[in-house]
């Protein structure tokens, strides 16, 4: 309980300080609140030409499809807004040696570079993604009661936390590797398959966002308990095991990592 | 207190033939050489001690603070630290050392000095009450005041460097690590940083561990070093045994238009010199001479020199690291 008031303590003093650091470069923040909204606009046009066009894909109604994709973006955005700069581990911290920083304070390592940025461009994800569920939801002919509303909620955190594991294993290669950037990229980019439902995809990618690369359970498999009241204790009780499963594999490949970390000349 | 005990550190490094054929080669048939870069050292510093580590650039100093501190894990050997060792509970043990090293900062780069101060009480979680006072020592120590409201990055290398070595001391750690403290200072800011480590040292009985390749770092702040050479101890003592034994080494410099100086001057015959007292280098109108100033006064060798032949510009230097490295070398190493 103590450490985890502390760990929400340093939390608030690393996001008081990360706020800062944009208030001191005002105009690069102005430019790029401007960037991300016209990033959206963009986005949503093609959305809209995309499902104008299919009208139902594989038994899925459009609103449903945009009810997912919508979905999608929420944990995508958590994350992405939160814990962004594991990216920089496998960009420059590990390559360049200024991982020394963190092995030299008292904090977990992980945390403190999990916690030291956050990425302002996912309110974005998460703006866009509210929207296209507040839009569908309403025509969606959804049953709603208590426990789906408890169940839907919490599942968000879980689903986001799936992301965040793969950028925590993926991110820790650097550590033997040096950089890792392509490898984070490589497999952040197959969540694109999740904004769909997994259904319309051939066996082979749908084993692996189901299986390999859990991105399925982001928010196909919410979705479908949500809209169809299909097996609860599959769709969120299996999002809730497998980020949490995936988290003991990251934290364990991140310590791992740690201890074959080699520095940089100095 | 500091124990170092047969510490070791190997790397692995990929050789690659030049050019981008060698990288495309190296991708598929790796050779892949095991460089000892810390072989075999051995070494303990009282409390309350600054030990001068030292050594040529590459010699492996860095590494070894970077195992003492938990950077690195060791490939064999160990060291503890106040009977901690580095790489088990991380977290408690650094909370008793404090690092700076001289290339990097921890300092929050983008922000006002005062920020980061205020992040890392938090981290070290330093009391209100503690941490006042701490700032007021570290700022009559350091003299912060003048730039402590200036964003990081408008600094100056010497107000960033006492920067950083104020934020590696709040949370009043037992040892202090300090790689390269001085590097790329100017003479008064260098002069500065010294007086202070002294001060903190003297003050909270703080043991330091300096590494630099300025002899002259460690000749005003620490009695015993530890010299380094190639992953291996070569020296470990006192600085004055270090100076008798090798460093009494000067460098003259001069211009000369003297067609053979080394026979016109004829230093060995005139000071009966032996061997390994003297060594002469001629490039051009410039000569190098390099003599062992306890079997020659240097107001003697620079007043015969002088006398004897047509000189301009000429300059009496102290040995550097190499230099001593170089005659440890070839006389063997003697502890």
């Amino acid at each position: 309980m103590k450490s985890i008031r502390r760990a929400l303590k340093m939390y608030r003093i690393f996001a008081a300080q990360e706020l800062k650091r944009m208030m001191e470069y005002k105009a690069d923040f102005v430019i790029g609140i401007i960037g991300f909204l016209l990033a959206q606009v963009s986005n949503l046009a093609f959305l809209w030409l995309i499902f104008r066009q299919v009208p139902d894909l594989m038994g899925w109604s459009i609103n449903e499809i945009v009810f997912i994709y919508g979905f999608s973006l929420i944990p995508k955005g958590i994350d992405h807004l939160l814990f962004d700069n594991l990216w920089a581990i496998g960009h420059f911290i590990v390559r360049k040696g200024e991982f020394d920083k963190y092995l030299t304070r008292p904090i977990n390592t992980l945390f403190h570079v999990m916690v030291e940025k956050f990425q302002t461009e996912a309110l974005g994800e998460l703006i866009v993604g509210i929207g296209l569920i507040s839009v569908t939801l309403p025509q969606l002919n959804v049953q709603w009661y208590a426990l789906k509303i408890i169940l839907g909620i919490i599942v968000i955190p879980f689903a986001a936390l799936i992301y965040t594991d793969v950028k925590i294993a993926t991110a820790s290669v650097a550590f033997w590797a040096k950089r890792s950037g392509s490898v984070i990229y490589m497999f952040y980019m197959v969540s694109d398959f999740a904004k769909y439902p997994a259904t319309i995809y051939n066996r082979v990618v749908k084993g692996i966002i189901t299986y390999i690369i859990p991105f399925a359970f982001t928010a196909y498999f919410p979705a479908v308990y949500i809209l169809r009241d299909e097996n609860p204790i599959y769709c969120i009780g299996m999002t809730v095991v497998i980020s949490l499963a995936l988290l003991a594999l990251g934290v364990f490949v991140w310590h791992k990592g740690t201890r074959a970390y080699e520095s940089a000349g100095s | 207190m500091i124990e170092v005990e047969n510490l070791r550190k190997e790397f692995k490094k990929t050789i690659k033939d030049p050019g981008l054929r060698g990288s495309v080669k190296s991708l598929f048939r790796p050779k892949v050489e095991k460089i000892v870069a810390v072989n075999d050292i051995s070494f303990s510093v009282p409390e309350g001690e600054i030990l001068g580590f030292i050594g040529p650039n590459g010699a492996g100093k860095s590494t070894v603070i970077k195992m003492l501190t938990g950077i690195l894990t060791p490939t064999a050997g160990k060291c503890t630290i106040n009977g901690k060792n580095p790489r088990e509970n991380r977290k408690n043990y650094v909370k008793e050392i404090g690092v700076v090293f001289g290339q990097r900062t921890q300092l929050w780069w983008d922000l006002p000095l005062r920020e980061t101060y205020g992040v890392l009480k938090e981290i070290y979680e330093v009391p209100d009450d503690r941490f006042k006072k701490r700032m007021a020592f570290l700022n009559e120590v350091l003299d912060l005041d003048s730039f402590i409201t200036n964003p990081v990055r408008t600094l100056s290398l010497g107000q960033r460097m006492r920067a950083d070595i104020a934020a590696s001391l709040l949370h009043s750690p037992k040892v202090l690590f300090l790689d390269e403290p001085t590097i790329g200072l100017d003479v008064v800011v260098k002069d500065n940083i010294r007086n202070a480590i002294e001060e903190i040292n003297r003050q909270e009985h703080t043991t330091v561990i300096l590494t630099t390749h300025d002899l002259s770092d460690i000749e005003l702040l620490s009695k015993r070093i530890v010299m380094i050479d190639k992953g291996q101890k070569v020296f470990d003592g006192a600085i004055a045994d270090l100076k008798t034994k090798y460093g009494q080494i000067r460098e003259l410099d001069f211009e000369t238009d003297c067609p053979d100086p080394e026979r016109e001057l004829d230093y060995i015959n005139r000071f009966s010199l032996g061997e390994d007292d003297i060594s002469f280098e001629r490039e051009g109108m410039s000569v190098k001479v390099r003599f062992n100033s306890s079997a020659v006064p240097v107001s003697e060798m620079v007043g015969y020199t002088l006398g004897k032949i047509n000189i301009s510009d000429i300059s009496v230097k102290d040995a550097d690291i190499e230099e001593i490295i170089r005659r440890l070398y070839s006389q063997g190493v003697e502890q």
